[in-house]
């Protein structure tokens, strides 16, 4: 069954097409990895997904509902979250509350009944804080649940940005470049959570700059060039295709 | 070489372990900040609170009380406003517009209908908040400079209503002879138990304002604050969030509106101007982001400081500005947050220079 569906969708910046009627499918339960060189609008296409920014053209339906119209926090509302390319912990805050802002949906409470700390509110708190310290167990960030998050070093505030996706329990998350600029033992312990969590039901969406990482855990593979999809499939024969590797290599070379 | 060491020690040195020891347990911790924001009350919260009770017990100056009356009730506004702009990071250069309306719902709701005083104080915030739900449904789609001017343009719209409407607010005059705030025949009519009543709201509404933060709404005003790209994918409704602290602070506005009229029996557009607005920006900016203590020990200080500058006059303005100058050079990320920190290291400085001009001779 298909969870999200792109159709056909475009988007100019300034008479530059980062998105060239492109579609693509994900279908739940699995890993897609999206791969293509600097500007082939990957980023542009999870802007578009999440709401953030609107496409000039096409749709997209997550469970068979179009949400293109959607505002951002509505469609995180229906099970879509994401993390940035340049991270975006919220630094103000300590990384336990990371976590807990990411379960903001499933608490109680508003301005009333928070501020009276009501029997209720109370309790969804206590309950959010034990939650939000298992996630950060499971990340191995439980040591460091005081401190200001940004005062984490970068690998760790990616893993920061994973958890607070996680902790609002959506059914896709996207994640953008999540292994830029982690060590390899970081992108290491990164992977096997991405597919324990995977095992658990969730579906994720990979954008990648290089390929190493999302060919090693990513079910599907859909290559972007120039805003256009030229080649999908599962990551074995993408590799094998010529039209990808003469999008990498080309690149490569000129840049060399 | 353990002989010299305990040569190190000498009596001189309790003059400042134990100003160190009395100040960490008055002075909020320098991470207090950041530490997760839990409920506990620790033995320092006691202390503030002691404190409050029992000093105008003990110093029984009316212009002391009289004093910390007004004190309380800017603090009250800046607790306000610093959930709006050290919490949310919006600007708002109009909140004395709310403190006004608080304050004149309450004068002409008592002088003109007749109305119970202490009816009128529960009708003033919810009089000053609806006003912000209005306002701030248009005016808080923009950001930084654009809402800080938008804001700015409220509030002196607002002194040109009171100013005009003379039938209604007594137009530049105002009003006058507002009774004092009575419940059930106790009325407040001297200093001290105007103080009482003042710092009384003022706890209630810190208490709320402690319990807001640490719940998920505090969360959602800081990610806000943080990064509204990365609030909104967390299903953080950034307008409404906005919108809500916005009517918040101008709710507590609007009781310290009330309690200003009743208690100075007088309600003028003067006292409900820009330089309020700013006053208490400066409060919450020098109290420090994202703290409720800093913004209430500031408003504490800079209404002692007005005070005590009121003597020299002429002079008074250019040292008052001064002071906020230097304050802000030696505290920029605001008083509250670094007070601690700042006055440990200091004294440890200063008493280790001592002693190394000492080991020179």
């Amino acid at each position: 069954m298909s969870l999200l569906r792109v159709e056909e969708i475009t988007k100019e910046y300034d008479g530059l097409r980062a998105l060239d009627h492109f579609s693509l499918n994900v279908e739940k339960g699995i890993i897609k990895g999206l791969i293509g060189p600097n500007g082939a609008g990957k980023s542009t296409l999870f802007h578009l997904i999440s709401g953030i920014e609107k496409p000039d053209s096409g749709k997209i339906y997550f469970k068979d509902k179009e949400i293109t119209a959607l505002e951002s926090h509505e469609i995180s509302a229906l099970g879509i979250g994401r993390t940035f390319q340049t991270v975006q912990t919220l630094s103000n805050m300590t990384v336990i509350e990371n976590i807990m802002a990411g379960m903001h949906l499933r608490l109680k409470g508003n301005l009333l009944s928070s501020g009276l700390w009501l029997p209720w509110t109370a309790r969804a708190e206590k309950g959010a804080l034990k939650e939000a310290k298992e996630i950060l167990d499971l990340l191995g960030l439980l040591g460091r649940w005081k401190s200001p998050a940004s005062q984490l070093p970068l690998g760790k505030q990616k893993l920061l940005e994973l958890g607070r996706a996680l902790a609002m329990k959506p059914e896709l998350i996207l994640l953008d470049e999540p292994a830029s600029g982690l060590t390899s033992a970081e992108s290491d312990q990164l992977k096997e959570r991405i597919q324990q969590f995977k095992r658990d039901g969730m579906t994720f969406c990979i954008v990648e700059h290089q390929m190493g990482m999302v060919m090693e855990i990513a079910d599907q593979v859909a290559v972007l060039d120039n805003g256009r999809l030229i080649a999908e499939g599962p990551p074995n024969i993408v590799e094998r295709d010529a039209q990808v590797m003469d999008a990498y290599l080309k690149r490569k070379r000129s840049d060399a | 070489m353990v002989d010299s060491d305990r040569k190190e020690f000498r009596i001189r040195d309790f003059l400042y372990v134990v100003p160190l020891w009395l100040l960490s347990l008055i002075v909020p911790d320098a991470d207090d900040l950041y530490s997760y924001r839990g409920k506990e009350f620790k033995r320092r919260e006691l202390f503030y609170l002691g404190a409050l009770l029992f000093v105008p017990l003990i110093w029984r100056d009316p212009h002391f009380h009289h004093l910390m009356v007004l004190a309380g009730i800017y603090a009250i506004l800046a607790l306000g406003l610093s959930l709006f702009l050290g919490y949310a990071g919006q600007i708002s250069l109009g909140h004395a517009a709310f403190f006004g309306i608080g304050a004149y719902t309450t004068a002409i709701l008592t002088t003109r209908y007749s109305f119970a005083p202490f009816l009128a104080f529960w009708i003033s915030p919810f009089v000053a908040a609806l006003a912000a739900y209005l306002i701030g449904r248009p005016i808080l789609k923009l950001k930084g400079y654009f809402l800080a001017i938008a804001t700015l343009g409220f509030g002196e719209i607002f002194q040109v209503i009171v100013r005009e409407s003379t039938v209604l607010t007594g137009g530049v005059i105002g009003i006058f002879d507002i009774p004092f705030l009575s419940i059930g025949g106790f009325s407040f009519d001297t200093y001290l138990k105007q103080y009482y009543l003042t710092w009384g709201v003022l706890l209630g509404l810190f208490l709320y304002s402690k319990n807001l933060v640490r719940s998920k709404m505090g969360r959602a005003f800081l990610a806000v604050a943080a990064s509204e790209e990365a609030a909104s994918t967390i299903g953080i409704k950034v307008a409404r969030t906005k919108l809500g602290v916005f009517v918040i602070g101008a709710a507590f506005a609007g009781f310290a509106g009330s309690l200003f009229s009743s208690i100075m029996s007088i309600a003028n557009p003067e006292a409900f101007s820009l330089n309020l607005s700013i006053l208490i920006v400066i409060m919450v900016i020098l109290g420090g982001m994202g703290n409720l203590y800093g913004p209430i020990f500031v408003s504490v200080l800079l209404t002692w400081l007005i005070d005590i500058l009121g003597k020299y006059q002429v002079w008074s303005l250019p040292i008052y500005g001064i002071i906020l100058i230097l304050l802000l050079i030696f505290f920029p990320d605001g008083i509250g947050t670094r007070l601690g920190t700042r006055l440990i290291y200091l004294i440890s400085y200063w008493s280790k220079k001592k002693r190394r001009n000492e080991g020179k001779v």
